[in-house]
């Protein structure tokens, strides 16, 4: 922790200017932060100015111009239209349910893949592999009639059991890059201290991976949280439907109402950008090897 | 610290897992009262109803749908009905899905011909002509249940029925003095003259290639005439005869005339017709079905709507063509499953549904249904009773060709539209394509 | 060491869940999409058995080559554009000031579903009031091209928003893998008279490099199989110009009724992107892992 706050020490150091090539060089590199970061924050506020605007105004007015009487009936409409709040709490628990349960099981297998000592290790990763590459849509009738013999149809098991294993390929795929990084020291401290398998995973690797944990969780999060094929597919109650079909309720037969989209869309965003807020800050400083001993 | 954030994660994982066996049990519950009810029919019974008219978007629509559920289960207290609404994209994929598991709903929206024929052919949609025969006998527009009928079976009841005009923005004409075009010569000039003066002439929307296609069929129906044009989709004859050919040029010749809005095939309906209501583009070819947008819409201002005005398709000069001829025909029906359990129960509610829908969707949805309606006895717009006039005076009515083709042949169709009109393909490949799908048979 | 590192019992507790949740829900399609691609089959009733024919008709079809030519084009870009995600993610890593701030700005887009992504390019790139064109206009410009109605721009037109809505998620990855290299590592350095170029060249990028190989598969792969953007802003067009395998497979399959060509297009598909995952992992393969030394 030291070495951190003498880093930035030294870094402040040589913000504070030895020549002037380095202060230009500084400006710049801000100038062009500054400006992708404008280009970053440009879709939220198009989307917040979507909201509030009819069919017409989406389509005739400027991207970034608010309409003269904003259309905040588009939140009423929104909230007062379907079951959003029940649509809400099934998207906030089947997301929170599948993550973890994703970001857990897939530390494991990672953990055993790449730390452990097996024949069958590469074969399994290949599984994995494999397992990303189908297209969804080629898995959605065969998953139906499969669901639907062992009546899984219309359960949000169906959901998070899907979830799960279509995001563990790429979640383990994003550990494994980490994994194989850890210091090989972790395990030979470990075995000296006697820790048995199971503590050394749970005391030790899997608080030294919570940076790429907040991301994969971040990850997972937010495509669970999107999904809306196989929710459609799988779901036929309106009461277990979750808030990606919000936005189905605002396509009509001959017409759509954009600007009820863009305030359902709006609202969905929300517990996302807390969530990744949140997540974001988990994503730490790496402990030195030397720590771990210690 | 490291070991509280792990007891949080593994809580939330049990938790998880806890909720989700909650959610499993009520799931079964659900799921053990809707068989139950199946199998003591006469007693409980409940009748899957899959639609695609959502509340937030097809309000008129998904109001009358509930009235008239509310009101069939009033009156038959035995019976629930239980709704699934999907949006159209998502609809077709459902059923799709859920026909290849053998698992439609009870009742279901199907469009008719090309469309349903696998689902008839595999034996999922049962024949309701025994309905056709009774209450409903004679309430529907000639023609309209026939869209549905395969082998002398009809397998569904249309409850919409759509032309397609082509609408004008009565300010842009007077502005530059154009008249009606009663021509394809006249339809020429007003076409050059609105677009020598700097205005789209025609909004079209070609990334949804059916929109495209409605040029096509009445330029073909026009030159070539509807019988030819009827036996060309059917296969009875060939995409290559003199006038189709014709038709494919005057379509790329528009192209070249710069008639529609500028990028139109990468323009989805949607937008197309956002052109035609601000004022943007002159004209625009599209079914009745918007005519609420013209009329009792609010969002759309009023100015506009009052300039909203129709013409036929005009006539080519030595054209095999009729201007009361038009494109159209029903939109969705309702089918009623082969395999369901509560067959009968199923078909008493699509009668007493068609029935109630054709009294009351035009006056609360702005549809027109495909049963007879009683114009003298409701007030409505006078567009609605200019068009309804049209209607009845029709001398034939050819139906969208992407919906009359089998599946695989509407694709070609389609992809062929936007080739044409993107001067990808040429009107003679743009004939063979066609000549190759269709016999092709799928 | 070994013999506790070896241990079945914890391995097969490790990986059995996983793995047989794999098999259940990922597997059964996997092989059943491999049956159907042998079938000829509407999806409905029993699929009829033809061998190859789909395979047989699939190498003739130039569709789905033209297809697999675009998807392939999008991965080559995919997988180039993720140097400038490393750049950026090096810049957000290091200790500049407000690089936190920066980082979560950057990040936000990735948190938009596709339906919004996709609303918001079809009104930058519309050929009248979009954005883009308006900017050109402003600049004299006459004739604005017609960005996703010209089958010459399309595909670029629609890679770029593409490009951008993945840039967030390997930001976010490779950000975690810098961050992951311990900070003493970069002291050491500097000590010893490094500058900042050496130390991201000489010693961030090795240590990133497990990672970076990893991007590298996702890229490929999530580019083969790409459909949201392109189905929603293109639907493929026009003729077929940004058509890409997977969305020409959802075509065939749920539009054309063509349930064993769909199949067989979705299978062949996932031999591709084998194939790749394994050209990548020997093009990338170093002889010994690189460690913390």
């Amino acid at each position: 922790m030291m070495s951190v706050s003498a880093s930035q020490m030294h870094n402040g150091k040589a913000g504070s200017g030895k020549s002037t090539a380095l202060k230009l060089g500084y400006i710049l590199l801000y100038v062009v932060l500054i400006a992708v970061a404008v280009f970053q924050l440009f879709p939220l506020v198009w989307l917040l100015f979507f909201s509030l605007k009819n069919n017409q105004e989406v389509f005739n007015l400027p991207p970034l111009s608010l309409p003269t009487d904003p259309k905040w009936e588009n939140y009423t409409k929104v909230w007062e239209a379907g079951n959003i709040g029940v649509y809400f709490l099934n998207s906030v628990w089947i997301t929170l349910a599948a993550t973890a349960l994703t970001v857990v099981i897939a530390s494991l297998v990672t953990f055993a893949i790449t730390r452990m000592k097996w024949k069958a290790s590469s074969l399994v990763l290949g599984l994995f592999m494999l397992a990303m590459m189908i297209p969804v849509h080629s898995t959605l009738i065969p998953l139906f009639s499969m669901f639907n013999k062992v009546h899984l149809i219309d359960n949000p098991l169906s959901l998070i059991l899907t979830y799960v294993a279509f995001n563990m390929p790429i979640t383990i795929m994003i550990l494994l890059g980490f994994y194989y990084a850890l210091p090989k020291e972790v395990e030979e401290a470990s075995v000296i201290d006697g820790c048995s398998v199971n503590r050394m995973f749970f005391r030790i690797v899997f608080p030294m991976t919570s940076s790429v944990l907040a991301t994969t969780a971040i990850i997972n999060i937010i495509y669970n949280w999107n999904e809306f094929i196989f929710v459609n597919t799988f779901i036929s109650s309106d009461t277990l439907k979750t808030l990606t079909v919000g936005v189905q309720n605002f396509i009509g037969q001959y017409t759509t109402d954009w600007g009820a989209i863009g305030a359902t869309l709006m609202i969905s965003i929300l517990p996302i950008l807390i969530a990744f807020l949140f997540l974001s800050d988990r994503i730490v400083e790496g402990i030195a090897a030397g720590s771990v001993k210690g | 610290m490291f070991k509280k954030k792990w007891t949080t994660l593994l809580l939330t994982a049990s938790l998880a897992f806890a909720v989700a066996g909650c959610g499993n049990n009520g799931g079964n519950a659900n799921e053990g009262a809707a068989n139950d009810g199946a199998n003591e029919s006469g007693n409980k019974v409940t009748v899957n109803f899959m639609h695609l008219w959502p509340e937030g978007v097809s309000a008129g629509q998904n109001k009358i749908v509930n009235q008239i559920i509310s009101d069939y289960q009033n009156e038959n207290p035995n019976v629930t009905i239980k709704q699934e609404v999907l949006d159209n994209e998502q609809y077709k994929n459902k059923l799709k899905v859920l026909s290849a598991s053998n698992q439609l709903p009870d009742v279901g929206v199907t469009w008719a011909a090309g469309f349903m024929q696998p689902y008839v052919e595999g034996n999922l949609f049962t024949p309701v002509d025994d309905l056709l025969s009774g209450e409903l006998n004679g309430k529907f527009v000639a023609g309209t249940t026939e869209a549905y009928a395969m082998n002398g079976k009809t397998y569904a009841l249309p409850l919409e029925f759509n032309i397609a005009p082509v609408y004008y923005n009565k300010a842009i004409f007077e502005k530059f003095n154009l008249e009606i075009p009663q021509t394809y010569d006249q339809f020429k000039t007003v076409v050059k003259t609105l677009s020598d003066n700097g205005v789209a002439p025609i909004a079209l929307g070609n990334k949804d290639r059916w929109t495209g296609s409605l040029w096509y069929m009445y330029l073909a129906d026009r030159i070539a005439g509807q019988d030819t044009l009827a036996k060309a989709i059917k296969g009875e004859a060939s995409f290559t005869d003199a006038g189709l050919v014709q038709a494919a040029q005057e379509v790329q010749a528009l192209v070249d005339g710069n008639a529609f809005v500028k990028g139109f095939n990468g323009l989805s309906n949607e937008e197309a017709k956002s052109e035609f209501i601000n004022g943007n583009a002159a004209m625009y070819l599209m079914g009745t079905w918007e005519l609420p947008n013209w009329t009792t819409n609010e969002d759309i201002p009023q100015e506009f709507r009052d300039s909203v005005g129709f013409f036929k398709f005009p006539t080519v000069d030595g054209g095999k063509g009729n201007i009361d001829s038009w494109v159209g025909g029903p939109g969705v029906g309702l089918f009623v499953s082969e395999n369901s359990k509560v067959k009968d129960e199923a078909k008493k509610f699509v009668e007493y549904f068609v029935t109630k829908w054709g009294e009351q969707s035009v006056t609360g949805a702005g549809v027109i249904p495909a049963t007879k309606v009683d114009t003298s006895a409701i007030e409505l717009p006078q567009l609605y009773i200019d068009l309804f006039t049209e209607m009845n005076k029709a001398s034939s009515i050819t139906l969208f060709a992407d919906v009359q083709m089998k599946a695989d042949a509407a694709e070609t169709h389609l992809n062929q539209i936007q080739s044409l009109f993107g001067k990808a393909s040429t009107p003679d490949s743009f004939a063979k394509e066609h000549d190759a799908a269709i016999k092709a048979g799928k | 060491m070994d013999k506790v590192m070896s241990n079945k019992k914890i391995i097969a507790l490790y990986v059995l869940p996983a793995l047989l949740l794999i098999l259940a829900v990922v597997y059964i399609p996997i092989i059943l999409t491999g049956y159907y691609g042998l079938t000829e089959w509407n999806g409905i009733g029993s699929p009829d058995f033809v061998g190859f024919e789909n395979y047989a008709a699939l190498l003739k079809d130039s569709a789905f080559w033209s297809s697999a030519w675009h998807a392939l084009l999008l991965a080559i870009f995919s997988a180039l554009s993720l140097i400038i995600y490393l750049a950026v993610a090096m810049v957000l890593a290091s200790k500049i000031k407000g690089a936190n701030l920066f980082r979560k700005i950057y990040l936000i887009p990735m948190l938009l579903s596709s339906v919004a992504i996709a609303q918001l390019w079809l009104r930058i790139y519309h050929p009248t009031n979009g954005i883009l064109n308006s900017v050109l206009e402003s600049f004299g410009v006459e004739n604005t091209p017609e960005w996703l109605a010209d089958p010459n721009l399309v595909l670029f037109a629609i890679f770029i928003p593409i490009l951008w809505q993945y840039a967030g998620f390997y930001i976010l990855i490779y950000y975690a893998a810098l961050k992951n290299i311990p900070a003493s590592l970069e002291e050491a350095a500097k000590i010893d008279g490094a500058n900042a170029l050496q130390i991201a060249w000489k010693i961030k990028l090795p240590l990133a490099m497990e990672v970076i190989k990893v991007t590298i598969v996702l890229a490929v792969v999530g580019s083969l199989k790409y459909f949201d953007l392109i189905y929603v802003m293109t639907n493929g067009g026009p003729n077929g110009a940004s058509e890409v395998m997977a969305s020409y497979m959802y075509k065939e399959a749920f539009k054309s009724y063509d349930f064993g060509y769909g199949s067989a297009i979705g299978f062949f598909l996932l031999l591709i992107c084998l194939v790749a995952t394994w050209i990548i992992r020997k093009l990338t393969a170093t002889k010994d892992t690189i460690q913390y030394s």
